[in-house]
């Protein structure tokens, strides 16, 4: 098996960054040029609908809110004039947006850390082979599936003060207390709880994707390698590490990123849940910028908080897929 | 507005309206007054269309009811109405939304979050309308005024306010020989019993309307002031704020229980239906979710008068809930037209919420009131109208106010002080927040 | 004879292992919709006690909750606007990304890694800073407040992925195969799609269900686009129809969930293999 060739085969994954192929071929120049421009022509071609849409539909509102993180804009208010970088120095100098970062900060890597363990573990149990397969699977994912203001209300319920069914059964198990006692957990009342409490409901919903990605990767390791690695009598986690990460490293690094950025900038479940509180113990950066840009009118301000992510992510994400780039070659 | 309209007067209006209740009986007599009461609107506005955003209110007969309410003025005058309800939560969203796409709905309503001031360049002046219905019934009672009034011009239409009475289980008091909670002391023993025979009291201490509503209440009753008359100056650095905080971290740690940190604006609601909380400081929504799911709770269930604070004063701060019209509606005439005849119907819509939605004009506090005024338990709410107020009070409700209300920085400062900080150090972490929102708002 | 006996009883003793091992996640993943069941068939005075065991009834079960969806709310409406919306969503990702990632895959255009990139950098543009110069958009097109708008709005947030989804699978088929066909006199468009598409198809119907259940995950602009009740989808109109004031109508909102989360969850059961396949590029175990 070589691993010299890049064309398909061994290295079939899903999504990885566009890498520019060589095709060694031998034709005659002149005839290259008219097929290059055909190529390009027909390339571009191609690439105009979904650049025009996100262009027209993306770039340009992106550009307009640069220019509002830029502006002193109110809602109401048609004229903005430019302040530079006041806005940003403003969200700096509160308390509030600082805990609003580290919360998001918090958020984001504890999810990322539970979603991995969860979703790796599953993702193993369900490489085996066992009867009733496809009915687990399907059941597993179904949080996935579920559109997301309608789970995060139904686990709004789960974690009521007074009525939720988590703590019934924990008190019955005699892990906590009865209701009234200072052991009755309040799910959305005690800040670290609180953050946990949206934490579970953002694992919920998605570690089973990364456990369906995980297994997809993992069924994708042509049973070759995997053998040969076998006879070479590598165990198991040797042979997950060494031989298997690298192949799916891929797909591993865009669902992860993906995954992060989605996290970084939903605004669903801490809005439907807890809005921020309590005393700003879950309010993560969205959740922020909506309340001080949108239901308290500062628009200008309300754009740099949620902005504020933007360039330090920007450079994490490039460099991540140059990196990757730099693994396919 | 200079149309011709029959002259009524509210006596003759509110016999009327007892007759076909009884003749008529419920919706059906509510349609028959309607069409008595709405005036005939000039023609020119035949074969236009009227878009009316509001929220949804926790009644769903209100709804009803305004739904055909507006449709039949619709047929009446020929206009196509068509009303669209969101959560109030989620308005100021659609409102930004529809002001930067430049169209939408013609009228647009706010509750609690009140944003005429953020948007008054792009709203129609609507003091002809405003100043015809004072003058006709008896005038608007002052806070009507600081929600909408800028440099002296009405840009909004306030319609109703939603009290936050005193709820308490009358049983549970007697059996323990409390008095009524006529005072917020009072109402601290009252918890402080009660709690270790399993019912405690419970107010919100997180991000929350209600959070923001109540801790106001205690706080002006207790002499405190948010802002100065002109709105410009902020006031709550005071001995009455240190006061409330002490009051409240007591009525916290003896009468109620760490569940209110999670607390959202209908889990006092829950509190109260579920036979736990022996009071709670609420809209009567609370009342009605009662009714409905727990009557035998509900029959012990009294609604009492805003506690006094310890100098004797009783203040209520209000939920309000303001009408507007978009400049760049295309159909301002009708907009009007029909904001007129809802204020003219106010206390139909009164009747409809079950006694939730309190008018702000003063003949309507004439008593007896609907639903308030003759059942029983209720009557103590045509009392409040004397002792309302709003945030910012006594100023008006400024954009920076809108902006602390909406970053709950006051109720955080109960939070903080319940959680076990110093009250020194939430209010000072309070007036900062306060003066950093207030120095943004100053243009120069 | 005891050789067979212990291979089988090893297997069921494997099994059993499995099943020990998989039910926490079988549980955690299920329960709140077995949660979500039993409070849509609640009584509301069932719902607010603590006394009694809540994972089965004391009053009789109602079908109340159900019917008030369809009675007193535009219920049957959502359901049917979510599901057009995540068609014609599904049809515009597919019409654009397809061909996308197929040229930023395959043909070699300069600068086309840095093109990938900037298209995965939209989403670090968050929806709260983009529905209001949106919705001046929608507004020039007419669509404020009908469905239609959400259609224009959601791809926003399907290409992207969409896109990098399916030049994964396309630099999996062989290049020799495009090769051949075009030298074959098919040319590029014959070539895309004769020989592509169709081996490709796995990914792409990956890509297609993606697209779908990401359009429902959206509340923002649901919310700021559309107001009117019948044009709503369902992610919009549970929370707001459903909440009124401070009031939670809990079993409604319960049923709601159900009769829209069952259906797409099954539906996304039969394409989960095509989902696995898919995202492996088809290639077999």
């Amino acid at each position: 098996m070589s691993e010299g060739q890049h064309s398909g085969g061994p290295d079939a994954v899903g999504a990885r960054a566009a890498a520019v192929s060589v095709v060694s071929s031998t034709r005659p120049s002149g005839w290259f040029r008219s097929q290059t421009s055909r190529r390009l022509a027909f390339g571009y071609l191609l690439l105009a609908p979904a650049v025009l849409y996100v262009l027209l539909l993306v770039g340009a509102p992106f550009l307009f809110s640069i220019y509002l993180a830029l502006s002193d804009a109110n809602v109401g208010d048609p004229v903005a004039s430019f302040v530079g970088l006041e806005n940003f120095r403003a969200a700096l100098e509160s308390d509030v947006f600082y805990i609003a970062l580290r919360n998001s900060i918090l958020f984001t890597v504890v999810a990322a850390i539970f979603k991995g363990l969860l979703g790796t573990t599953l993702a193993f149990l369900l490489l085996q082979p066992f009867r009733g397969k496809k009915l687990i699977r399907g059941l597993v994912v179904i949080p996935f599936t579920l559109p997301i203001t309608i789970s995060v209300l139904s686990w709004k319920w789960m974690y009521d003060s007074q009525f939720s069914v988590i703590n019934w059964f924990l008190s019955r198990l005699g892990l906590i207390g009865s209701y009234g006692s200072p052991d009755w957990p309040i799910w959305l009342g005690e800040p670290y709880l609180a953050l946990s409490a949206c934490i579970i409901v953002n694992v919920w919903r998605t570690f089973p994707f990364s456990a369906i990605v995980l297994l997809a990767g993992f069924t994708s390791v042509p049973n070759e390698i995997l053998d040969a690695a076998r006879v070479d009598g590598t165990s198991f986690f040797q042979r997950f590490r060494y031989v298997v990460v690298p192949m799916i490293a891929p797909i591993l690094l865009i669902g992860f990123l993906f995954d992060t950025v989605f996290t970084l900038s939903d605004l669903s479940i801490v809005y439907l849940l807890t809005q921020g509180g309590p005393a700003n113990a879950t309010k993560i950066l969205p959740v922020l910028a909506y309340q001080i840009g949108i239901q308290a009118g500062a628009l200008g301000r309300g754009a740099a908080i949620a902005l504020f992510l933007f360039p330090l992510l920007l450079p994490l994400m490039i460099l991540m897929l140059r990196n990757l780039k730099r693994r396919e070659d | 507005m200079s149309d011709p309209q029959p002259v009524q007067t509210d006596h003759a209006s509110v016999s009327r309206r007892r007759f076909l209740k009884i003749a008529g009986g419920g919706v059906a007599g509510s349609s028959l007054l309607t069409m008595l009461e709405a005036r005939q609107a000039p023609a020119q506005i035949r074969g236009t269309t009227l878009r009316i955003l509001q929220w949804s209110h926790f009644i769903p007969a209100y709804d009803a009811w305004y739904d055909k309410f507006a449709k039949e003025w619709g047929d009446k005058n020929g206009v196509k109405v068509r009303v669209d309800h969101i959560p109030h939560l989620e308005i100021p969203a659609r409102m930004a939304a529809e002001f930067a796409a430049g169209s939408g709905h013609d009228i647009i309503y706010n509750g609690s979050s009140i944003l005429t001031r953020l948007y008054y360049k792009n709203l129609v002046d609507l003091s002809d309308v405003a100043d015809a219905a004072g003058k006709k019934y008896g005038g608007w009672i002052p806070s009507a005024r600081t929600l909408v009034e800028v440099e002296g011009r009405f840009y909004g239409l306030p319609l109703f306010y939603i009290l936050l009475p005193m709820l308490y289980r009358k049983d549970l008091f007697d059996a323990n020989n409390l008095k009524a909670p006529d005072t917020w002391e009072l109402a601290r023993v009252a918890a402080r019993t009660l709690k270790p025979k399993g019912h405690p009291t419970g107010i919100q201490l997180s991000q929350c309307a209600d959070a923001n509503l109540n801790w106001r209440s205690l706080f002006f009753s207790f002499g405190g002031q948010e802002a100065d008359a002109s709105g410009e100056n902020i006031l709550i650095d005071s001995k009455e704020l240190r006061e409330a905080l002490r009051f409240s971290k007591a009525l916290f740690d003896e009468g109620m229980t760490a569940e209110v940190f999670s607390w959202d604006d209908a889990s006092d609601n829950r509190f109260l239906a579920s036979g736990v909380g022996c009071w709670i400081h609420d809209a009567i929504s609370a009342y009605r979710t009662t009714e409905d799911t727990n009557p035998p709770v509900f029959k012990n269930t009294v609604i009492a008068l805003e506690p006094q604070g310890p100098g004797g004063k009783r203040v209520s701060v209000a939920a309000p809930n303001v009408w507007m019209v978009w400049k760049f509606s295309k159909n301002q005439q009708a907009a009007k037209e029909f904001l007129a005849h809802l204020i003219d119907n106010d206390i139909e819509g009164m009747n409809q919420s079950r006694g939730y939605n309190m008018p702000y004009l003063n003949d309507r506090y004439q008593k007896p009131m609907p639903v308030i005024g003759t059942d029983p338990k209720m009557q103590i709410l045509q009392d409040f109208p004397k002792i309302v107020a709003f945030y910012g009070h006594p100023g008006p409700s400024t954009t920076p106010i809108q902006e602390v209300v909406n970053t709950f920085v006051f109720p955080d400062i109960f939070t903080k002080v319940a959680r076990g900080e110093s009250i020194d150090a939430a209010v000072k972490w309070g007036v900062g927040e306060y003066r950093r929102i207030y120095a943004k708002h100053k243009r120069p | 004879m005891a050789a067979p006996r212990t291979q089988r009883q090893k297997e069921i003793r494997r099994h059993l292992w499995i099943y020990g091992a998989l039910t926490p996640y079988v549980f955690i993943a299920v329960f709140p919709i077995y949660w979500m069941v039993i409070t849509a068939f609640k009584q509301d005075p069932d719902l607010y006690r603590m006394d009694v065991f809540p994972l089965w009834f004391h009053l009789p079960p109602t079908t109340k909750n159900f019917t008030y969806l369809f009675t007193n709310t535009n219920y049957a409406d959502w359901v049917i606007n979510t599901m057009t919306i995540a068609a014609w969503v599904a049809v515009i990702t597919l019409v654009t990304a397809v061909p996308a990632g197929y040229a930023l895959a395959r043909l070699r255009i300069p600068g086309s890694e840095n093109l990938g990139i900037a298209i995965f950098m939209t989403y670090l543009v968050p929806a709260i800073i983009l529905f209001i110069p949106l919705s001046r958009v929608v507004a020039m097109l007419g669509l404020q407040d009908e469905w239609w708008s959400l259609v224009v709005v959601y791809p926003t947030f399907t290409i992207p992925f969409c896109t990098w989804l399916l030049m994964g699978f396309f630099k999996t088929v062989p290049m020799e195969m495009e090769e051949a066909a075009r030298v074959d006199g098919c040319g590029y468009w014959g070539a895309l799609l004769r020989i592509v598409l169709p081996v490709s198809l796995p990914g792409i119907l990956t890509a297609v269900i993606f697209a779908f259940t990401l359009s429902m995950q959206d509340f923002l602009y649901g919310l700021a686009f559309v107001a009117p009740g019948d044009q709503k989808p369902v992610t919009v109109g549970v929370p707001t129809e459903l909440i009124r004031g401070d009031v939670f109508f809990w079993g409604s909102l319960m049923a709601a969930a159900l009769m829209v989360g069952l259906p797409v969850a099954i539906l996304y059961n039969f394409f989960l293999d095509r989902f696995i396949q898919g995202i492996t590029g088809g290639v077999g175990k």
